[in-house]
């Protein structure tokens, strides 16, 4: 690859994982990976640029058909959970891509967190093509393919080092950029104090955070206030200035520490209604088909072979995406708010989720 | 996201969506839609198809002329919105269906007076677009009409340039609007000919960059 188009790539993968807020379309239809052929597997990803680019590098070396369904630019779980990947978009890429024409066989393969979105059965019943739920990461899917099994750890969300350092880039980025910029034009000394402080506590949001206890949005507001006056003190500020330094970290604290929907792994959609919300079962429904196992993202549950049923074993690590939910050919699992209410499963299917409290449906 | 806010704000009443879409479009939005129900439906009786039905604004005015309309969306949300502004009164006359456009190829064939795909087209991909546009042919009837509405490239140099500047604001406001970002179409009229058709009229606004196209499916026309 020449110099030219490295630097291009860099600044386009720059650029989409800090500016990720707003949608990077690609165009969405059929692709070849490799060289394959009418036997070769069929995977389906979102029309995300940036997706598309690094799934198509985490690919090389296999033969494989790749379908990228229109998601509005945006990235396959955001887009799955926010009603931009769902089965109307599947069932679109299937039927007007020319994919059935390209293979013998009729299964496509999803990535796990689409789960959330994509109603398997639904897309069967709409298009006669069979979804296989795949690896949650992408780097798993030749591991994946060579023996169309996946592991435990395929079906769990890691979130590492390198992917909380890119959620921070994506929530400093934009929020350095208006701070800074608003200070620039007031008071241009406090632009680089402001972009330190916004990365810094982006990192630590970030990477530390969540290990710290209940009290961490709190503990969080303080430090960065006392080192904002702190430092303000030092260099001798005035009355304006102390008022700023203690309202802008206490503005940065906020919107870093918000919990827009879920977008943060933090605090786990705190400030909605849902965070109340606990999965329920109905054992006497269960089939024990698994499919609640095979999708979830932080594997709560546990296989009870001998009697053909789930355990919900590990509620507490659960995350309220609600892809178990939806995919429950048997309607066994459920949402219970603190009240008891019942938010039923097919409330989920069509609204998703309940993105800051716009859903118009009453529980019962 | 902190956009949803703001968005879920706007899509929350089919009233705020629409005054974006106004503003977007400096009200020529409101000439379309009218424009648009006028060639959909020449007598009342009409059995109309609206693919991307939306908020229903093209809906309701295509009842208002005595069509049957059914209209298919593929967000539960919007198909409530477009539910409600219809209200109880035209329930006999309207059909809501919650599918995408590729799937109508599961209605029969010819049974409809009109196709109608009013700024929905330029959210698809070319391989959809040529596809929906294909399968709406089968559903007309001979003498059948299709109407396209959307956001076409502007002829002319300066008009051209002149898109391009305001298309980065509406850009933004549209994805605020709908959380997507659609494309203008380069060229709509050859991609509607592709599929089959014979143009009929072609109308224009906002210096040529939102067309109206009405074409007929009962010409033979190679492709």
């Amino acid at each position: 690859m020449s110099l030219q188009s490295q630097l291009g790539t860099f600044t386009r993968e720059f650029l989409q994982t800090a500016f990720r807020l707003v949608p990077w379309p690609t165009e969405a239809g059929l692709r070849a990976i490799g060289q394959p052929d009418e036997s070769s597997p069929v995977l389906l990803t979102g029309n995300f640029d940036l997706t598309v680019r690094r799934l198509t590098h985490a690919l090389e070396g296999v033969d494989a058909w790749l379908l990228v369904a229109p998601s509005g630019g945006i990235n396959v779980w955001c887009a799955s959970s926010g009603g931009h990947l769902s089965t109307h978009q599947v069932v679109t890429a299937l039927k007007t891509s020319g994919i059935a024409d390209k293979v013998q066989h009729r299964q496509v393969i999803l990535p796990q967190l689409a789960a959330t979105g994509v109603l398997a059965l639904d897309v069967f019943r709409r298009s006669r093509w069979k979804v296989r739920f795949g690896p949650v990461d992408m780097h798993d899917i030749p591991a994946y393919l060579d023996k169309r099994e996946k592991t435990d750890a395929m079906r769990r969300v890691r979130f590492p080092l390198s992917e909380r350092l890119q959620m921070a880039l994506m929530w400093g980025a934009p929020t350095t950029l208006i701070m800074s910029g608003l200070a620039l034009g007031l008071a241009p000394t406090w632009a680089l104090p402001l972009a330190v402080l916004i990365a810094a506590m982006s990192v630590f949001v970030f990477t530390l955070y969540d290990r710290l206890g209940e009290a961490r949005r709190w503990m969080l507001l303080g430090v960065s206030i006392a080192l904002s006056l702190a430092a303000t003190l030092f260099a001798g500020g005035g009355t304006g200035a102390l008022v700023a330094a203690v309202a802008a970290p206490a503005f940065v604290t906020g919107l870093l520490t918000f919990d827009y929907a879920g977008s943060t792994p933090t605090e786990g959609g705190s400030h909605f209604e849902e965070r109340e919300w606990h999965i329920a079962f109905d054992e006497s429904l269960c089939d024990g088909i698994f499919r609640c196992w095979e999708v979830c993202p932080e594997a709560c549950f546990d296989r009870d072979e001998a009697n053909r049923k789930v355990v919900v074993a590990h509620d507490d690590r659960c995350i309220r995406c609600g892809a178990c939910v939806v995919q429950c050919p048997k309607d066994a699992l459920f949402f219970e708010a603190h009240d008891s209410a019942r938010i039923e499963p097919d409330v989920i299917r069509k609204f998703k989720l309940n993105l800051l409290g716009a859903r118009k449906v009453e529980t019962r | 996201m902190s956009s949803l806010a703001l968005m879920r704000w706007l899509e929350g009443s089919p009233e705020r969506y629409d005054a974006g879409m106004r503003f977007i479009t400096f009200g020529n939005v409101t000439r379309l839609h009218d424009a648009v129900a006028n060639a959909a439906v020449t007598r009342p009786g009409d059995r109309v198809l609206e693919i991307g039905c939306g908020t229903g604004t093209v809906t309701w005015l295509l009842l208002g002329r005595g069509a049957k309309v059914t209209a298919i969306d593929q967000s539960p949300d919007m198909l409530e919105q477009a539910k409600q502004r219809i209200g109880d009164v035209s329930d006999a006359s309207a059909t809501f269906i919650e599918q995408t456009a590729a799937e109508i190829d599961g209605l029969p064939e010819a049974s409809f007076d009109a196709v109608v795909l009013s700024l929905c087209l330029s959210d698809m991909s070319p391989s959809e677009r040529a596809y929906v546009l294909r399968e709406a042919r089968r559903l007309l009837v001979p003498g059948g009409r299709l109407v396209v509405a959307d956001e076409v490239h502007a002829p002319g140099g300066l008009q051209r340039f002149a898109q391009r500047v305001w298309r980065f604001p509406q850009a933004a406001i549209g994805w605020l609007l709908v959380g997507t970002l659609s494309q203008p179409i380069a060229n709509l009229w050859g991609e509607i000919h592709g599929a089959g058709y014979a143009l009929r009229s072609e109308q224009r606004w906002m210096m040529g960059s939102l067309a109206l196209v009405v074409a007929g499916a009962e010409e033979e026309v190679e492709p």
